[in-house]
């Protein structure tokens, strides 16, 4: 399971939607390494990539928002970060279109979101939890 | 200068371990330790006061081993994607090093990770190599870098 317990920030409202963009991303890393022909996964590949490049997008928006409304002081440098893999996800994505669903590619483009994934919850995002927490902010519902 | 990048490296690499795959214990001990068959070689070049690169060296069965507490899935042979999980790793390792020099007002930035070219006819100023044990395999890690300043 790609979700782990000690990725719980404790911020109930980035929790909720951390382990659902981890459901998503697990869902696709499920069609990719599923034991069937490349040509068999395509459809599920192409469904799968399609949610979880509006979920990734969707969470990121809600996560700034977030930090905005408690004035997270790191905001700008974090929104950076967001914006930098949204931006590989897109060209990926323009990619893997352009190839004509190139295997290699979108293999290359599930091991890095993984690893990314983990290393920006479980480091980038602990820091926001760290000063909602401090702050007193962290049961801060929209 | 060495003594800072060393400690740099094994910080970031203990830290990214910890948070990413759980293991808190790690040693390093020299190069001449370090066994292994077959391995990737993921370059991290480095731009700025320093200029070279990092070249982290994952034995086979360590790239799978991390690549497998990661996804809860089983892998049995390095493909694109253990290869790019790998790389991201090092890539993560990469700039927590660059953080912590600029803390020391050493500015650097890294580039992409790529698998290894090796050019042996160049020369460093700085050339270092560790090895770092952990419960799931060794790392080696080669720095080659010379003063930009």
């Amino acid at each position: 399971m790609l979700w782990k317990d000690k990725y719980e920030l404790g911020v109930p409202v980035i929790d909720a939607q951390h382990k659902e963009l981890f459901r998503r991303v697990e869902s696709f890393l499920q069609a990719l390494r599923s034991e069937v022909s490349w040509d068999e996964k395509i459809p599920k590949i192409n469904e799968t990539l399609e949610f979880m490049k509006g979920y990734v997008v969707e969470h990121f928006h809600d996560e700034e928002e977030y930090q905005r409304s408690i004035n997270y002081p790191g905001y700008q440098a974090h929104k950076q970060i967001h914006d930098g893999m949204v931006n590989y996800v897109l060209e990926v994505s323009k990619q893997y279109d352009q190839s004509n669903n190139n295997e290699d590619l979108m293999q290359q483009f599930g091991g890095r979101l993984m690893a990314w994934l983990i290393n920006h919850v479980a480091a980038e995002d602990q820091r926001i939890a760290d000063y909602a927490i401090e702050k007193g902010v962290r049961g801060n519902e929209r | 200068m060495k003594d800072k990048l060393h400690k740099a490296l094994i910080d970031a690499t203990h830290n990214v371990f910890e948070l990413m795959f759980n293991i808190s214990e790690i040693s390093d001990h020299p190069t001449e330790d370090f066994e292994c068959d077959d391995e990737v070689d993921i370059a991290i070049g480095i731009v700025g006061d320093l200029e070279g690169e990092v070249i982290y060296r994952f034995p086979i069965s360590t790239s799978l081993n991390m690549v497998k507490i990661m996804s809860g899935m089983e892998f049995e042979e390095v493909d694109a994607f253990v290869t790019s999980a790998i790389s991201e790793i090092a890539n993560i390792i990469s700039g927590n090093v660059a953080t912590a020099l600029s803390d020391s007002d050493i500015k650097c930035d890294i580039l992409p990770p790529m698998q290894l070219e090796l050019n042996e006819n160049k020369e460093y100023e700085i050339e270092t190599s560790r090895c770092i044990s952990t419960t799931i395999g060794d790392i080696c890690l080669d720095v080659r870098l010379n003063k930009a300043f």
